[in-house]
């Protein structure tokens, strides 16, 4: 009963987004207010239908209803209670829901703060917003139903949850990066509502941008915790595999970071306006696509079996009418625009716009390289696989003039600059960039490879500059307290950023540079050195889990005879499905991480054990937390949340 | 004029992209090109399915076109395609089977029943037909690896010199023997 009510409550939703798609696109259009108004309510009425449906997988989820087709092939009886929650998005059909529900929420959300916009723009964005979500609900009623039953015969255990996904990285990931993806269709709207408006003003992008970076705070963090549950879950220490659902994250998140820098440039100088609907166009485009990349089984791996050309066909078709759409939009009405602003060379202007054909480039070369191999496939040129080596080149070339630039661009002005004033500085800071370099490095290691030199300068320059920059924003006032406070939580948003991804870069490169691993054979008692701890392997024990057993090998980390940490090392087997599973053992630190994995057990009581030593790993995941920070801090900013539309004047 | 072609640049590449798209779609990806094919015969020296004192080895097979099936008896599809395969063994075609054991994990399972598998195996064997001259028995999938085995049940078509012809992943049944496997037995006769 509670899942057909599910259904039937989706259905009703469905009915809403389709008034919700005609009546205000349909109000803005002749001029009727009464039709404009009724839109923030019936998004708000979409919202709580949906969120109904998905409360009635959960009950399903949570109540081992295994006539449901999806709780008994994603869930069992013996899962955790927060499992069988997180098992609701486990599978493609409840990843669709959860993906709804967010879609649902972000247009209640906009429904809800835009009260300062003119209701012609307002209309017309939640109408969007409404067209976007009768594609999904649509797909999720037609094609990928949670609710399915499985009558008469229905099994009385359940399939359980993929042990890769038990675990507390998964419960979050999955939304976060939904939160992402979804909230680049608010950005979406807003540029495909000023198109149809024709007013491709800055005040567009003032309104754009705190949604933006909300979404692209969300996708951030989305991104930073599936590597971090990669990292912890897969067993051997790996935590970015350039593989097409990954890729799949990263365009959009690209994407995403060139238009808020686009965004702030339009919304601060009127230029870049045309290129900035573009990418805002683009942004959302590419998560789609990677929806539709993970989704159609266009990009298959060997083990990936089943999967329906219909679904496909759905997501392409919709696909093709979105973005075909909005780009169709795009062709007609911005031959119109004119970019307002002048600039020389060296200005902030054109730090900005090279910035953004960075992060474009970087975008095309993920495409390509995710999608080439399908295409050389198709054009009868056989299987080719592109992998690590051909992405962490490219992005290794990439990333010097991008992180050189990233360091200049704060301290250049709008409109033009004295070189002269500049040279000081930027050689200041580029002396004390290698000096600090090359003081780090030799200090900690005896081998230094050029390119790991490079890399960590380019992340230290980016901090230098940035202190810099902040230095003298700050002093020019007459008291530092005051010099801080008249910086507004967009500066800081900056900072955030710049300085996080500093952190990814370094802790990037020390990780790839200087990570240790060995492979040993031990008995209890034994002892091995890598770097300067001591690992005891203390024997093997039984575990038993809720829904799973195994065995857990103990070793005791020492560093100079004293105890530093003892790690439990994990082998599991979980019961219905008989799948294995490592779960490896991590002491987390500041500077390193030490991360052990449990091997086979080989002959007399000897085991092999996998033993990491990683320095800096952390940093990459510290960066992540600080440049979504960064995305968060925008939504305090005053300037965005003031009432009155009277913003237009002063812009 | 210049601006608007500009302005439509994105849409045109999006269109060719959705033509990829939509052909990938359609295109089989179970339709691997392995690149196996053309090269010979992975080394190997395994033991025998039913005596482990007989180990066979890569050169043992030279000297005969022979088709190696991958299978296992936990495969539904494999129990379906026997009946065929034995029909094929009374036409004279050589079928070496490469048994494929998924429920064991080295790491994991330490000694393996090898007699309860042997049993299971002559049992289903006894049931649905023999199509086997021997069966190796690739416990550690090392072969399997080299060959580029994505799962079971899966053939290759082998000739005199032991080069790989043919990389099929799924069942034998009359219609795909007739498409993929006959012309190329034919040429090879």
């Amino acid at each position: 009963m509670i899942p057909e009510l599910g259904y039937f409550s989706l259905t009703l939703a469905m009915v809403l987004s389709v008034l919700l798609c005609i009546f205000p696109l349909w109000g803005a259009h002749t001029g009727n207010l009464r039709l404009m108004r009724a839109a923030p309510s019936l998004a708000i009425g979409q919202f709580v239908f949906v969120l109904l449906s998905f409360a009635a997988l959960v009950y399903a989820s949570l109540t081992d209803d295994f006539t449901v087709s999806y709780v008994a092939y994603h869930s069992s009886s013996t899962l955790p209670w927060y499992y069988k929650i997180t098992s609701t998005w486990g599978g493609h059909e409840g990843a669709i829901l959860l993906w709804l529900v967010m879609q649902a929420g972000w247009t209640a959300v906009v429904a809800m703060r835009s009260q300062s916009l003119p209701w012609v723009l307002r209309a017309r964005v939640l109408g969007v917003l409404g067209f976007l979500g009768v594609g999904f609900m649509l797909y999720t009623l037609l094609m990928s139903s949670p609710f399915e039953r499985l009558l008469p015969y229905f099994p009385v255990e359940g399939r359980d949850l993929n042990p890769l996904l038990q675990d507390p990285g998964m419960i979050i990931h999955p939304p976060l990066l939904y939160m992402g993806y979804v909230g680049l269709s608010v950005s979406f709207s807003f540029a495909i509502a000023a198109l149809l408006t024709g007013k491709l003003d800055n005040t567009w992008a003032k309104w754009s941008r705190p949604w933006t970076m909300t979404a692209w705070g969300f996708l951030t963090l989305g991104i930073t915790i599936g590597s971090w549950w990669a990292y912890s879950e897969l067993g051997w220490g790996g935590w970015w595999f350039w593989d097409p659902v990954e890729n799949a994250s990263l365009m959009p998140w690209l994407v995403a970071t060139a238009l808020l820098h686009s965004l702030s440039t339009t919304e601060k100088r009127g230029v870049f306006k045309s290129w900035t609907v573009l990418l805002a166009i683009a942004a959302f485009s590419l998560s789609l696509l990677g929806t539709f990349i993970v989704r159609s089984g266009i990009i298959v791996s060997v083990h990936a079996f089943a999967s329906d050309p219909n679904r496909g066909m759905f997501i392409l078709a919709f696909l093709a009418i979105v973005v075909g759409g909005g780009l169709s939009l795009y062709a007609l009405r911005v031959s119109q625009v004119k970019s307002e602003g002048r600039y020389k060379f060296a200005s902030r202007e054109v730090a900005l716009w090279l910035n953004n054909i960075f992060l474009v480039v970087a975008t095309l070369i993920v495409l390509l390289g995710t999608l080439l191999p399908m295409i050389h496939k198709e054009l009868g040129l056989g299987s080719i696989s592109i992998g690590e080596p051909f992405f962490n080149k490219m992005f290794a070339i990439l990333l010097v003039p991008f992180a050189i630039l990233m360091g200049m661009g704060p301290l250049l002005r709008w409109k033009q600059n004295k070189w002269s004033m500049l040279q000081n500085k930027f050689a200041l800071s580029a002396v004390v960039s290698l000096v600090a370099t090359a003081a780090w490095l030799y200090s900690s290691y005896d081998v230094i490879a050029p390119i790991t030199f490079i890399a960590t300068a380019l992340a230290v320059w980016i901090v230098v500059t940035t202190v810099v920059d902040l230095a003298a924003k700050v002093t020019i006032h007459k008291t530092l307290g005051e010099g801080f406070k008249r910086l507004g939580l967009s500066y800081w948003a900056m900072v955030l950023g710049h300085v996080g991804l500093a952190f990814v870069i370094a802790g990037v490169t020390l990780t790839s540079a200087y990570s240790v691993e060995r492979d040993v054979s031990m008995k209890p008692g034994d002892t091995v050195a890598l770097n300067e701890y001591q690992y005891r392997f203390d024997g093997v024990k039984s575990i038993r889990g809720a829904n799973y057993s195994g065995h857990a090998g103990v070793v005791t980390v020492l560093k100079n005879d004293k105890q530093v940490t003892v790690l439990h090392a994990e082998k599991r087997r979980y019961d219905i499905g008989m799948q294995f599973m490592t779960e490896a053992a991590v002491d987390a630190g500041f500077t390193r991480d030490l991360y052990l994995a449990l091997g086979e057990q080989l002959s007399q009581g000897a085991w092999s054990l996998r033993i990491y030593h990683k320095p800096y790993v952390r940093w990459m995941w510290l960066g992540g937390i600080l440049i979504s920070l960064a995305g968060f801090l925008v939504l305090g900013d005053k300037r965005y949340r003031q009432k009155s539309t009277k913003q237009e004047a002063s812009a | 004029m210049n601006r608007k072609l500009l302005a439509l640049a994105p849409l045109l590449v999006f269109v060719l992209l959705c033509v990829f798209l939509y052909q990938g779609l359609f295109a089989n990806p179970r339709e691997l090109q392995t690149g196996r094919i053309g090269q010979a015969m992975p080394a190997f020296n395994l033991p025998d399915l039913m005596d482990e004192s007989k180990r066979w080895t890569d050169a043992d097979l030279k000297g005969e076109v022979y088709l190696l099936n991958v299978w296992g008896t936990w495969c539904p599809t494999c129990l379906a395609e026997l009946g065929y395969l034995t029909e094929l063994r009374e036409q004279g075609v050589k079928i070496v089977g490469l048994y494929y054991e998924q429920g064991y994990d080295p790491d994991f399972d330490g000694q393996f029943d090898i007699n309860a598998l042997r049993e299971d195996v002559t049992s289903m064997l006894n049931r649905a037909g023999d199509p086997y001259q021997f069966n190796i028995l690739d416990l550690k999938r090392t072969l399997a690896l080299d060959l580029g085995v994505s799962g079971a049940p899966e053939t290759f078509l082998v000739d005199k010199q032991g080069t790989i012809l043919l990389h099929h992943t799924g069942d034998i049944n009359p219609r795909v023997w007739r498409a993929k496997f006959a012309p190329l037995m034919q040429e090879l006769q």
